[in-house]
């Protein structure tokens, strides 16, 4: 029973929202229902992260025939990177839909369940034609949303974004009917299973980098790794709220955690090989991005900008291949969904109070809104890598990760401590702090209600709690890594 | 005897001057011509044929292409004066509801 | 030995802070909550503090022992083990007595100076969040915690100079703060990072590097020192990293005594003094270091002379003194500046204080030539004051003489002449500048009729305590040809400091030197300003008066320049490059598109030729192929 918990948690949140289609018109039901539905899957997810033992292996798999002409199975299962990983969308979501409560249709609340869905499954596959199938499942609610609920130019963006990542997606999926050929080819039977694949050998050099990059295209343009995320800065300033907060904060981790899934097991020579290259485009993304976030008038690019420098950051970490990079990526992934969540969310709200445009007209939000602005500021900081918040914990590690793969790219990797103080302290002082002349739009914004103080406190919590106690954290998935490192890799057994 | 071959090179005349007609005209009457003519045109072939083979297959397929002209002239007419009487011309260029492309 | 104390010092003030703050927001949400019960949480817990370390002092002095609490693993990866453990020795045990004692004071001291700000509340548990950063940072058992205590008394030094947020420019110079002090930040990470793999990944603690420093390579031993010195340059506002300490006088003048005179400053000096193993081997980059304390010394000295705000000459002023504190670590003698910082706490504590009294007293006025037009009788501080300003001069019977003198005779001894004149020189300057100030406020002539102005008892209390403070804590470590016994010097001897051993008569020809010095530098502050014409001010003008112009050259270079570039990434590389190149290769498709649908275009004819000319082409083909 207990291994049928995962297809549980991944296909709950869309019988709730197709029920709900057909039976209720009412919103308020169905965001009542959808809400219960997260807390549910919440608890579900808790319960596993207690019963999950950190060793290397799979636990809680389902893997039956789905696709048996070609071998594809629904085979899911959770180990250490997807474990943090799903702990963190647990938590995430039920606050989102606290914080976006008010005001909203029936359609917003269905296609969040549907995300949820996909990104759950997306999460757990360890099939990669089922992985494939979640993938494009998570992208076709949020082009709903960012068309139907979105501002500006919402049609035009939501288009954009939708075929630019379904066009990495068609590489990735050429690259996998490749994969799956071979391994027909070389085995006599079909499997898309991530660990059968792993054991192809008749694949030539060449063939195999071209595989690498199909791949890699399709994770690197959600992540964004430079020069593949000009989409951002359109879809997070058109979209809906909750589709920004999905598409940062959750999704684009996904791809992190793809590379990791599936990349290093299925090419670990080239992932190691072409290790520098990206490390150095993440350290440059950090920067660039960084630096561009600073003159940005629009508070949402401004975060879009800021988030994809942080994503950089990550996937710097993770391919900088040993245990504290890439560990520290894992603890900034949940770090920075959580602080960049949170940011998104309550600018969302700030926009949605007070119509604001630009960071011009802001100001004076401090006064109105004193636990919002202390709320802010302590996300704020987690962002910048305060000691004391699981930011500085994550940034820390990935430096010390840099520095041993390569001390130059270290000492750049450093830079991170400077380039997010200073556009979040200057967007910090002009949209909430200073004051605002009498008669501007910002003074009807409110402070925060009960219910979204209720969501934000345990975010807050986890910030100091990851910040101060690290290591029980870090403990679950810490052993996977290190049976990726040794076992897949073969780095530790060399070291 | 006249050779074959002319009779055959008056036929493909027929059937060209019919192509072209229908290609190149834009009058529905002149279109409706043209396509009878090029009937005619290979009407002319078949019987040729059958002529100088001395087979009379030919003739019989010849004589169901009359039939099936004279039925289609019927339904072709019949179109016109539809065609005529929702845009008042007999211009064919001007039935362009279904272009893609620019605005029409 | 294992003790449980050590976390309650930290813990009080933290816990102290959690409560005002949740006070705060419920005085500001619902009922208002009294000053009464803000004041005493935050100065309560300080005291607790100042109780446990006097404690555990009392007993280190009895048995020799030291104190060590270790409370959990903070991460443990791979080869790297960072406990969240707590280090009572001599030398955090020294810093934490002075910076829970001024501490206190300053905290008694701020319930009168902010009396009546809606923000009291806030303003405490800021104050004693700072507080609890300081104390990790000196209690830290290995450089990871050290860096917690470090980023966090940035933090609450941005929170506090942004006290008054409402007017951008305060909020601009916290932000400065910030961000200076991260640059900072970014060399002491990285100082942190080279030294772990330079030792060979061992454990992280201070004992742990002390023993394994032999391990390194002299050149990383080198980068790891430099390194961790920009830490120190940025927090305690040396040569190039100090632009953002004369911004921070915009906080409210209580911090500006506590964080930026007393304690947050010092950090950098106690770094360098953890790290004495460390630095006593590299002594080329002690030399440096050395220098550096010296030209910021002499560059803040000069400016100070033509400043006239108050907060900013003392803030100035405070530079100086921390120059005077690195040549002392530069050169290996770590316990003559922890010295120095020592009676510095004191007498800076309270020349900060006193100028918030007299700020108060002439009703918010921080321009010395105005507060001389609107003069005030307030005694006490005046009293205070003038002894602060001779202690800080380095007159012969004040603790600053002592202290001040030692590192003088340091700089000599190792042959550091060049530092030795530069240090001299300031130590005129600063003597010249601080009787200029003292003057001005208070002597020069004023047409204005002075009244007496009242000041609370908890201003002046403090005031006092601290001038006490200020004489005799040079007593303390009495130079041997005086009769004293060197206590601080003999209390911090695991520092294995260098010593001052010349002979007797340099000792004293030094020692009147540089009182000589002093006097020249009070008598024509006297000359100049004691009967000045306050009426028609120095204005901050010219190359001086204008700080070398160093704030513009950092504003063009840095921050100008920053911003265009980002602009640039903005609108010509995201958007005409790389997206411009997305959407072009999207608009080919759909201009294809347009292109090939022209074939569609409704005409029946059209549609007839087309027919034609493919029937034509497959025949064509057909006989080819089959050869007809």
């Amino acid at each position: 029973m207990s291994s049928d918990i995962l297809s549980f948690i991944i296909f709950l949140p869309a019988l709730v929202a197709f029920a709900l289609m057909i039976t209720t018109k009412d919103v308020n039901t169905i965001r009542n229902i959808a809400f219960l539905t997260t807390t549910v899957i919440l608890a579900l997810v808790l319960k596993i992260y207690i019963e999950f033992i950190p060793s290397e292996g799979m636990q809680f798999v389902t893997n039956v025939p789905w696709i048996e002409t070609y071998g594809i199975n629904y085979y899911v299962g959770l180990d250490g990177f997807s474990l943090t990983i799903l702990m963190m969308i647990a938590i995430l979501i039920p606050t989102s839909y606290l914080l976006l409560w008010e005001g909203r249709t029936k359609g917003y609340w269905l296609n969040m369940l549907l995300v949820q869905t996909g990104v759950t499954g997306t999460l757990l596959s360890l099939d990669i034609v089922l992985f494939y199938f979640f993938w494009e499942v998570m992208l076709l609610p949020v082009f709903l949303m960012i068309g139907s609920y979105g501002f500006g130019k919402k049609i035009f963006t939501t288009i954009k974004v939708t075929v630019y990542t379904m066009a990495g997606s068609l590489l990735m999926f050429i690259a996998i009917l490749y994969l799956g050929v071979a391994y027909h080819n070389e085995f006599g039977v079909w499997s898309f299973a991530y660990n059968e694949l792993m054991k192809i050998t008749t694949i030539e050099y060449s063939t195999r980098v071209w595989l690498f990059l199909a791949f890699l295209s399709a994770f690197a343009i959600k992540i964004p790794i430079f020069p593949l995320h000009t989409w951002i800065m359109d879809t997070y300033k058109n979209a809906p709220t909750g589709a920004v907060f999905l598409l940062s904060s959750i999704m684009a981790k996904l791809g992190v955690y793809a590379i990791v899934r599936f990349m290093i097991p299925i090419f670990p020579e080239i992932y190691i090989e072409f290790s520098i290259y990206f490390v150095a485009i993440g350290l440059f993304g950090l920067v660039y991005f960084g630096i561009a976030a600073l003159m940005q008038d629009d508070i949402k690019r401004m975060f879009a900008y800021s988030s994809a420098s942080h994503l950089s950051f990550i996937a710097a970490g993770i391919f900088s291949l040993n245990e504290y990079g890439i560990n520290g990526a894992l603890y900034l992934t949940i770090a920075h969904a959580i602080a960049t969540g949170a940011l998104f969310l309550l600018v969302g709200l700030i926009h949605e109070e007070t119509g604001f445009k630009t960071i011009k007209d802001l100001g004076g939000i401090a006064k109105q809104a004193p636990i919002l602005t202390f709320i802010f500021a302590i996300m704020l900081f987690a962002n910048v890598g305060l000691p004391g918040t699981n930011g500085f914990v994550s940034e820390l590690l990935i430096i010390f990760g840099i520095y041993e793969f390569n001390h130059t790219l270290g000492y750049i990797s450093a830079i991170t401590v400077v380039v997010g103080a200073s556009y979040m302290l200057w967007m910090f002082q002009r949209a909430i702090l200073q004051d605002r002349p009498e008669g501007s739009p910002v003074l009807k914004m409110r402070d925060l209600k009960i219910k979204e103080i209720i969501g934000l406190t345990p975010w807050v919590f986890l910030v100091f709690l990851m910040g101060f106690y690290p290591d029980i954290f870090i403990d679950k998935f810490e052993p996977t890594v290190t049976h990726y490192l040794n076992d897949i890799l073969h780095i530790g057994a060399a070291k | 005897m006249i050779s074959l071959t002319s009779y055959a090179f008056v036929a493909m005349m027929l059937f060209s001057i019919g192509a072209i007609g229908v290609i190149a005209r834009r009058n529905i009457f002149v279109i409706y011509m043209s396509i009878e003519m090029m009937l005619n045109g290979i009407n002319l072939f078949l019987v040729t044929f059958a002529r100088y083979h001395f087979n009379m297959d030919p003739q019989v397929i010849t004589i169901m292409v009359i039939a099936i002209a004279a039925a289609e002239a019927a339904i072709f007419l019949s179109v016109i004066i539809l065609l005529y009487r929702s845009r008042k011309s007999l211009d064919t260029d001007i039935f362009n509801t279904l272009k893609q492309g620019e605005k029409s | 030995m294992n003790t449980n104390l050590l976390v309650w010092i930290i813990l009080a003030p933290l816990l102290g802070a959690i409560l005002n703050a949740g006070f705060y927001f419920y005085h500001i949400k619902k009922e208002k909550v009294s000053e009464l019960t803000f004041s005493l949480i935050g100065t309560g817990t300080p005291l607790i503090s100042f109780l446990i370390t006097l404690t555990l002092f009392l007993r280190m002095n009895e048995e020799g022992i030291i104190f060590k609490q270790e409370l959990f693993t903070w991460l443990d990866i791979d080869k790297l083990h960072i406990g969240m453990s707590l280090l009572g020795d001599n030398l955090s045990i020294f810093m934490s007595m002075f910076v829970t004692f001024v501490g206190w004071l300053i905290h008694i001291y701020a319930i009168g100076y902010m009396r009546g700000d809606n923000g009291f509340g806030k303003f405490f548990a800021y104050f004693n969040l700072f507080l609890a950063s300081m104390l990790i940072l000196v209690l830290a058992d290995n450089p990871i915690i050290l860096f917690i205590g470090w980023e966090g008394v940035g933090v609450c030094s941005y929170l506090l100079i942004k006290f008054y947020y409402g007017k951008a420019e305060n909020v601009i110079a916290a932000n400065k703060a910030f961000i200076v002090n991260r640059v900072g930040d970014f060399g002491f990470i990285l100082g942190i990072v080279t030294l772990f793999f330079a030792l060979g990944e061992v454990d992280l603690s201070f004992s742990s590097i002390e023993a394994n420093i032999g391990n390194a390579s002299s050149e990383l031993l080198v980068l790891s020192g430099v390194l961790l010195f920009i830490g120190a340059m940025g927090k305690s506002a040396q040569i190039p990293l100090y632009v953002w300490l004369p911004d921070a006088m915009a906080g409210p003048t209580p911090i500006s005594a506590l964080i930026h005179a007393a304690t947050m400053v010092t950090a950098g000096v106690y770094m360098v003094a953890r790290f004495h193993f460390l630095y006593s081997g590299i002594e080329e980059i002690g030399l440096l270091i050395a220098y550096i304390g010296a030209f910021s010394a002499l560059l803040a000295a000069i400016i100070a002379t033509r400043q006239t705000d108050i907060k900013k000459i003392l803030a100035y002023s405070t530079m100086s003194q921390l120059g005077y504190m690195f040549i002392a670590v530069g050169l290996g003698f770590y316990s003559t500046g922890l010295f120095h910082v020592f009676t510095h706490a004191f007498f800076k504590a309270m020349l900060f204080m006193g100028a918030g009294g007299v700020i108060l007293a002439v009703h918010h006025r921080q321009n010395i030539f105005d507060i001389a037009k609107h003069r005030a009788i307030t005694p006490i501080i005046k009293f205070t004051f003038l002894i602060g300003v001779i202690a800080i001069s380095g007159v012969p019977f004040f603790s600053g003489f002592f202290s001040k003198d030692a590192i003088l005779a340091a700089a000599f001894q190792e042959g550091e002449y060049l530092i030795w004149a530069m240090a001299i020189f300031t130590a005129f300057l600063t003597a010249f500048y601080m009787f200029r100030l003292y003057f001005i406020v208070f002597v020069a002539p004023t047409k204005h009729e002075v009244k007496y102005e009242y000041t609370s008892r908890t201003i002046t209390i403090p005031l006092l305590l601290l001038a006490v403070g200020a004489v005799a804590a040079g007593y303390l470590n009495l130079p041997t040809i005086l009769g004293g016994e060197h206590l601080v010097d003999t209390w911090l001897i695991q520092l294995k400091s260098n010593t001052i051993h010349m002979s007797h008569l340099t000792e004293w020809i030094l020692m009147i030197l540089s009182v000589v010095v002093a006097g020249s530098g009070i008598f024509v502050a006297y000359k100049k300003y004691a009967n000045f014409d306050i009426y028609h001010p120095e204005e901050e003008t010219g190359l001086i008066g204008n700080k070398f112009y160093i704030d513009d050259i950092y504003n063009t270079l840095f921050v100008q320049s920053t911003k265009k570039v980002s602009t640039f990434i903005d609108k010509v590389i995201d958007e005409k490059i790389i997206d411009g190149f997305i959407m072009s290769s999207s608009n080919t498709f759909v201009n294809i598109g347009k292109k090939v649908s022209m074939t569609q275009n409704a005409n029946v004819r059209f549609y007839a030729a087309f027919m034609l000319v493919g029937m034509t082409c497959i025949f064509i083909y057909l006989y080819i192929t089959l050869g007809l």
